[in-house]
């Protein structure tokens, strides 16, 4: 079902696609590179949590500046460029127009690669902040701010001058997390670093940041891309949707009040792990809509919506347990142990593989071509379902053990250090697995911006139909 | 949703909304904590550590300790805090006024910390006896040797030199980062009962004497 | 219904079209007009779950949250409720600190005093006499000779030990009481201890008074 003429439709949209081509695939290729160096970083920090000698005799890599150096090369090496990425071209798309200021954007780019890269290098060398995801050294954190504004203007632009009056959840999603992340990354930067508050108040803003990290700004990026790539690739519309919008401000409101559940038994007032619980379980609400929305992402289909549908349910279960284990009850097993590990993993592996679905999908048509090898691709997907099934069950199990031996006040650390690592090698076996597929990506993407668009590959490109507003 | 700008109001309120309840509130009621003025003591507590264990808290946090060890001890009805001999009471905010970057870390691969120089001092640990843990390591901990250096001996033997470990004519000695982190680390007490930090009722009444 | 029939994991091909996609879910936002007074039962559910989540955050954050009290850290104690008074240290362990502190220099660590010059404590007819008589001596302090044991004392002055005008130590009630009930029971002296509130009394009684005389302490009871 090739066609030759193109609608003035298809045209929109390929100029859309074709004229950010370079701006997104720079994007692209950093967030992949710093995916494979994050990967290499955290299955070397996963190696010395069983193996402690392990490199022990470089500085650069002792296990607490490692540590920061994985979480921060994955998160803002990775899912920073990858996020922004994958919502300029959400926007732009529904925006009906091509990318404005790509310039700004590739400087930005430029500006936050280098900035994380010297962030990873100094946390390398000793100047780490020890707030959880928020590591990168002072000097870099305003550099990071700046660059972060020229990258997100051409998504907003796209937003505001869009064609159609009305917005779908996708641009509420995406529109969100663009703007609402340099208020509270400044706001965190000012009250810990640059006018430090007193005390255990910084415990309070770091664990508020690093949650705003998570709820307002990866979720609402891959929710955003679920939002649009499920009735584009099932051609429905979606049941439910005149909910979404409550489900969308439920994550808003209530996501930021969740911080305070690391801080359970801590040095601060008990009503802040409360409030936490409360807002935990209010999110769910959330969850609940997006679920009834998201109907059509079960059944068969392509590797897109394969990887959507298993970072979905990663989503909702990791709703589910960041809320169930905010509990005290539960926390005083789980908490200051490997379970947390597991837990971040599984918010982590939602957004990625989330976001993977939507690369799959949007490279070939920013590219003009279809990705060259389907066996990096198969490739790519089982080890990525493989490794986050088997790291995120063998940590859990490792951390619910091992806190379990914690409040048995007869069993040294050195007993449990023995119990959980078997476990630990299972997952540095996940981790490295991981880190296989990613490269696979990798390469995959590498060839990709080698292949040269011709006639005969834009015709690849189905027309698709238009979606009749059939009631929910 | 097609009004714009009441959207971006909207979302931005949704965020400051947490930001006044969670960063503006807490401020409110513990930015200007003092500490605690004891009349039978004579002695405001905390008190102040030394300035050599301010470096080494430096030192700590640029090691990363805290993504093994917590300096946080739970109340004693919540896990085995006091089980294991971490601390009698719950860790308070006003144990951390004095810390420029309270390092309460989120893992416990190692001991929690809070009160390691009350244990040291209670165990007769002396300093040298960490700089060897430090060097060595344990089964669970790697050997910090980056920490140490070895030189020639000019003179005098240096009184922090470890032994048996360098060839004749040198000595293995701490560099300033181990030497100020084991000061840092002696002076980790949370030994003071404010009134906040008190057992709650119930657990002073079903288990009697506390 | 798009009609994929093999799964290129190479492309996934699109089924609508951006704008009918905007279009679309915009009209089903708008929701149904009611025809045939049928109702959805979804909002309703949705509006019931919600309203739990709301009940259970409500009642969850009353009796956790200590109603947001700054010094509430453990969070089963309810705001206002019952405090554990801080544990009373020894007062003969108190005392016998503050002795060291201050007393030692003069009346020796024995209690023997300095023949001629300072009086001792052991044995003491105004240690172990009234109470009165020797909280005074120690609040206000004590200004000209003195009689110990029948040995006249008369070299040395004793500085106000109290929260009084002109003192220097500005020991508290608890303080003075302690030290006093120490010396009632060293040494070989058996007299009673000596309660914190009969040396508030007794300062708040004689407020603005300078040190004492022998003749003046002789006059209380």
């Amino acid at each position: 079902m090739t066609q030759t003429t193109s609608s003035t439709a298809s045209t929109g949209v390929s100029e859309i696609d074709t004229s950010s081509r370079c701006a997104l695939s720079f994007l692209i290729v950093a967030s992949l590179l710093w995916l494979v160096t994050g990967g290499v970083l955290a299955l070397l920090n996963l190696v010395q949590t069983h193996s402690p000698g392990f490199l022990a005799d470089c500085f650069l890599f002792t296990h607490g500046r490692l540590d920061a150096m994985q979480e921060t090369a994955l998160v803002y090496g990775w899912a920073g460029n990858a996020g922004i990425a994958v919502a300029l071209w959400l926007l732009s798309r529904l925006g009906g127009s091509a990318l404005r200021g790509t310039n700004y954007l590739v400087g930005g780019t430029l500006f936050w690669n280098i900035g994380v890269m010297i962030g990873v290098c100094g946390i390398a060398f000793g100047d780490m902040t020890s707030f959880s995801l928020m590591q990168m050294p002072d000097y870099v954190q305003p550099l990071m701010l700046v660059a972060y504004a020229l990258m997100a203007a051409p998504g907003v632009l796209a937003w505001t001058g869009r064609r159609n009056d009305s917005t779908f959840a996708t641009q509420w999603y995406a529109v969100a997390a663009l703007f609402l992340f340099p208020w509270f990354f400044s706001a965190a930067q000012v009250m810990l670093l640059f006018v430090p508050v007193r005390g255990t108040l910084q415990s309070v803003i770091s664990t508020w940041y690093a949650q705003n990290l998570f709820s307002l700004w990866m979720a609402p990026l891959a929710i955003a891309a679920l939002y649009y790539l499920v009735p584009k690739i099932r051609g429905k519309v979606m049941p439910n949707y005149d909910f979404a919008i409550y489900g969308f401000w439920s994550l808003i409101v209530f996501g930021t009040w969740m911080g305070g559940r690391h801080l359970i038994g801590g040095p601060v007032p008990a009503w802040i792990p409360s409030v936490a619980l409360g807002a935990g379980v209010l999110v769910l609400f959330h969850h609940m809509i997006v679920y009834l929305n998201m109907s059509g992402i079960g059944g068969s289909g392509g590797v897109v919506m394969k990887f959507a549908k298993y970072g979905f349910y990663a989503y909702l279960l990791s709703g589910v347990i960041d809320a169930l284990f905010s509990l005290r009850s539960f926390a005083v097993i789980t908490q200051f142990t490997l379970f947390q590990d597991a837990q971040w993993q599984l918010a982590f592996a939602s957004f990625s593989l989330i976001i993977f679905g939507a690369l799959y999908y949007l490279v070939p048509r920013i590219s003009g071509a279809a990705w060259p090898s389907s066996g990096l691709v198969r490739g790519h997907y089982l080890a990525t379902l493989l490794g986050y099934s088997v790291l995120i069950i063998s940590l859990g199990f490792a951390g619910w053990q091992q806190g379990t031996a914690l409040n048995d006040s007869t069993i040294s650390f050195e007993a449990i250090a023995a119990q959980y690592r078997p476990w630990l090698l299972v997952a540095s076996a996940a981790q490295a697995l991981l880190l296989v597929g990613n490269l696979a990506l990798l390469v995959n993407f590498i060839r990709i911006l080698f292949v040269r668009t011709s006639e005969a590959s834009a015709s690849q490109f189905r027309q698709p139909r238009n979606l009749e507003a059939s009631s929910s | 949703m097609k009004n714009g700008p009441l959207f971006i109001l909207g979302l931005f309120f949704a965020l400051a909304l947490s930001w006044a309840g969670l960063a503006l509130g807490t401020h409110a009621q513990l930015g200007d904590l003092q500490p605690y003025y004891d009349d039978l003591e004579g002695k405001a507590f905390p008190q102040r550590a030394p300035g050599i264990a301010s470096r080494g808290q430096l030192v700590y946090q640029d090691l990363g300790c805290m993504s093994c060890h917590t300096q946080q001890v739970r109340r004693p009805s919540y896990g085995a805090d006091e089980a294991r001999g971490w601390g009698s009471r719950q860790s308070v905010a006003r144990d951390y006024v004095h810390q420029n970057r309270p390092l309460l870390g989120q893992n416990r691969l190692g001991p929690d910390l809070a009160n390691f120089g009350k244990r040291a001092e209670a165990a007769g640990t002396t300093k040298i006896d960490l700089l060897v843990d430090l060097y060595n390591g344990s089964q669970g901990m790697p050997a910090y040797r980056f920490l140490f250096e070895e030189r020639e001996i000019v003179g005098q033997t240096s009184g922090n030199a470890l032994h048996g470990v360098a060839p004749d004519g040198y000595e293995l000695v701490p560099t300033e980062h181990a030497e100020t982190l084991v000061a840092y680390l002696l002076s980790l007490k949370q030994i003071y009962e404010y009134p906040e930090a008190r057992p709650y009722a119930p657990d002073v009444n079903q288990e009697g004497a506390r | 219904m798009s009609s994929q029939d093999s799964h290129d994991p190479r492309l996934e091909q699109a089924a609508a079209t951006d704008d009918s996609i905007i279009s679309a879910h915009e009209k089903a936002a708008e929701g149904r007009p009611d025809v045939d007074g049928n109702y959805r039962l979804m909002p309703l559910v949705l509006l019931f779950v919600f309203s739990g989540m709301i009940f259970f955050g409500g009642t969850y954050l009353h009796r956790y949250t200590g109603y947001f009290s700054p010094e509430i850290f453990d969070e089963r104690q309810h705001a206002g409720g019952p405090v554990i008074a801080a544990p009373k240290m020894d007062p003969v362990v108190l005392g016998m600190k503050q002795y060291n502190l201050a007393c030692v220099t003069c009346h020796m660590p024995t209690g023997q005093g300095l023949p001629s010059v300072y009086p001792p404590l052991v044995d003491s007819e105004w240690v172990t006499g009234s109470e009165e008589r020797l909280i005074a001596i120690v609040l206000h302090g004590l200004k000209g000779p003195i009689t110990v044991k029948g040995n006249v004392y008369s070299v040395a002055a004793m500085p106000a030990f109290g929260q009084v005008a002109g003192g220097g130590y500005n020991w508290s009630d608890e303080k003075i009481a302690a030290v006093l009930t120490y010396i009632r029971q060293e040494w070989g002296n058996t007299a009673g201890p000596i309660e914190t509130a009969t040396v508030t009394a007794i300062r708040e009684k004689e407020v603005g008074r300078a040190e004492w005389t022998e003749a003046e302490l002789l006059k209380l009871p």
